[in-house]
């Protein structure tokens, strides 16, 4: 057991800090991620639910197709396949060479983009969750549509769309582990490393199993809190 | 250290990366796995280490190439490759016709000879310790021949679609009995448990095994097979587009053969000479 702690602790022999680094890592591309798709989420829900038919039309497109596609290839659809695009525009204009996104960059775009279809849907439902008798009631007092918006839809679809977003947010943290076939060093790749190099696989895999699960607890606890702060009228009401 | 070192990587997610020049040859990167020792293996300081590591120094050295070395995952080291994420790959790669299909390799480097992993307890079997190259035909089957009445009624071990498991169904199955399993692991521990008699393995696998806890009751014993079916050994990965960079590496890999350089560096690291002999 003592051997165990040298090998995960801060000495000179120990993986600790490559492991706090590596846990950071992962906080950091998923909490990237988790924004971009909360931008594509908002953009999506607004599409689909006041845009044109060709809008809409393509806000569906996106969901459907994001939806319904493994997320490990929209990963390598940006990391291979947007350098070889890059390359061939990097020609063009005259640039010689290889040109690349990075693996952070593509993470946070790639899980992006996939996390922004499911939170365009949650987003959606929470829109029409809020009680349409609350929105003429806004316009009956003759407020402006930012106003409303600022006032009334953002603070009630928030509290509809919260525990979705909570489960987006897991989800994301889980798929941050795809981003390593990038070489990307976050924990699932540093885990793998430290479990190879070593040949301590069970040590090392149990230890990464944990600092991922207290990553989704804690995280899920400031979703909780986030929850019950935005019910906190209705509990008093 | 920790929060520069993310604070660098930002910095780097804001910007674009940019690798190899192409062509016109000084600065190269090269690709490894880092999580398969002791060919390339990552220090819990985060650094990389192994054989394959310090020969690449001693290749690029040679080369007169500046190299920077890079952990890639095995699953992207391929496409990497071709995308142009790196220049070469240095990661223990075997050359087989369906990696050539996408990539070319160098020369191989190392080829690690296969043999048979017994208990201690048992005695050595014919030819312990000489080399058989299969491509040397007459001498391979007086060899197999030998080792095949030795082995009659015996249970051989082998992982699953593995050169090992076709050379045994080849030519050892009309005297023994072959079992497969999905890894070498799971063979070692049927070879601990006593349900086979024998496992049949490559040698820088078998290194490991013996360092690992339990490998003081096995030992290695038999020919040393190498050649023909067993593979061509391990070589450079590269892009067919590069074949001036195949010529480089071609000929620094056969200049530190000939020295002996990679010998010396395959004892230190895998306590076993597996250079490629001519």
């Amino acid at each position: 057991m003592s051997s165990y702690f040298t090998l995960i602790g801060f000495g000179p022999t120990g993986w600790g800090w490559q492991l706090v680094a590596a846990t950071l890592m992962t906080l950091a591309v998923s909490a990237a991620a988790f924004v971009t798709g909360a931008v594509f989420g908002v953009l999506g829900a607004w599409a689909k639910l006041s845009g044109g038919r060709a809008v809409r039309g393509a806000a569906d497109a996106y969901t459907t197709v994001l939806r319904g596609i493994p997320d490990l290839l929209v990963i390598y659809l940006f990391y291979f396949g947007g350098s070889a695009l890059m390359t061939s525009i990097g020609k063009m204009m005259g640039s010689q060479g290889f040109l690349g996104l990075n693996g952070f960059l593509v993470g946070m775009l790639a899980i992006g983009t996939v996390s922004g279809a499911y939170q365009t849907e949650v987003m959606r439902a929470a829109f029409l969750a809020i009680p349409r008798g609350e929105i003429e009631a806004a316009r009956a007092v003759g407020m402006g549509r930012a106003l409303m918006l600022r006032r009334i839809i953002a603070p009630r679809a928030l509290r509809f769309a919260l525990p979705g977003l909570g489960n987006v947010w897991q989800q994301v943290l889980k798929e941050s582990a795809l981003i390593s076939v990038t070489g990307m060093l976050e924990l699932v790749r540093q885990i793998h490393l430290a479990a190879g190099s070593s040949r301590l696989p069970f040590d090392f895999y149990a230890t990464g199993a944990a600092l991922f699960l207290l990553l989704t607890t804690l995280t899920g606890l400031l979703f909780r809190g986030a929850e019950q702060r935005t019910q906190r009228h209705e509990r008093q009401g | 250290m920790i929060v520069s070192r993310i604070a660098i990587a930002a910095v780097l997610a804001l910007g674009l990366s940019h690798a190899a020049q192409a062509k016109d040859w000084k600065k190269i990167v090269i690709a490894t796995e880092g999580a398969f020792p002791p060919y390339n293996m990552t220090m819990p300081d985060g650094k990389l280490a192994g054989f394959e590591i310090d020969m690449a120094k001693d290749l690029c050295a040679r080369m007169k190439l500046e190299c920077t070395v890079v952990a890639q995952d095995w699953d992207g080291i391929i496409p990497g490759l071709n995308a142009g994420k790196f220049d070469a790959i240095i990661a223990g790669m075997s050359i087989t016709p369906k990696r050539m299909e996408v990539i070319s390799f160098s020369t191989p480097y190392t080829a690690s000879p296969t043999t048979f992993e017994v208990p201690k307890s048992m005695a050595d079997l014919p030819l312990t310790g000489e080399r058989i190259n299969l491509s040397d035909k007459e001498a391979a089957a007086a060899a197999i021949a030998k080792l095949g009445a030795a082995l009659k009624g015996k249970i051989i071990g082998a992982q699953v679609s593995t050169i090992q498991a076709d050379f045994l169904k080849t030519y050892l199955s009309p005297f023994a009995e072959i079992r497969t399993y999905p890894t070498n692991e799971e063979q070692d521990l049927d070879l601990q448990a006593g349900r086979i008699d024998m496992a049949f393995a490559s040698s820088s696998y078998l290194v490991s095994t013996l360092a690992k806890p339990g490998g003081d009751r096995v030992k290695m014993s038999g020919p040393f097979i190498t050649g023909g079916s067993m593979g061509a050994g391990s070589g450079v990965g590269l892009r067919k587009t590069d074949p001036e960079l195949k010529d480089m590496f071609d000929a620094a890999i056969k200049a530190s053969i000939a020295d002996g350089t990679i010998s010396k560096l395959s004892l230190q690291w895998f306590k076993l000479d597996i250079a490629v002999k001519n």
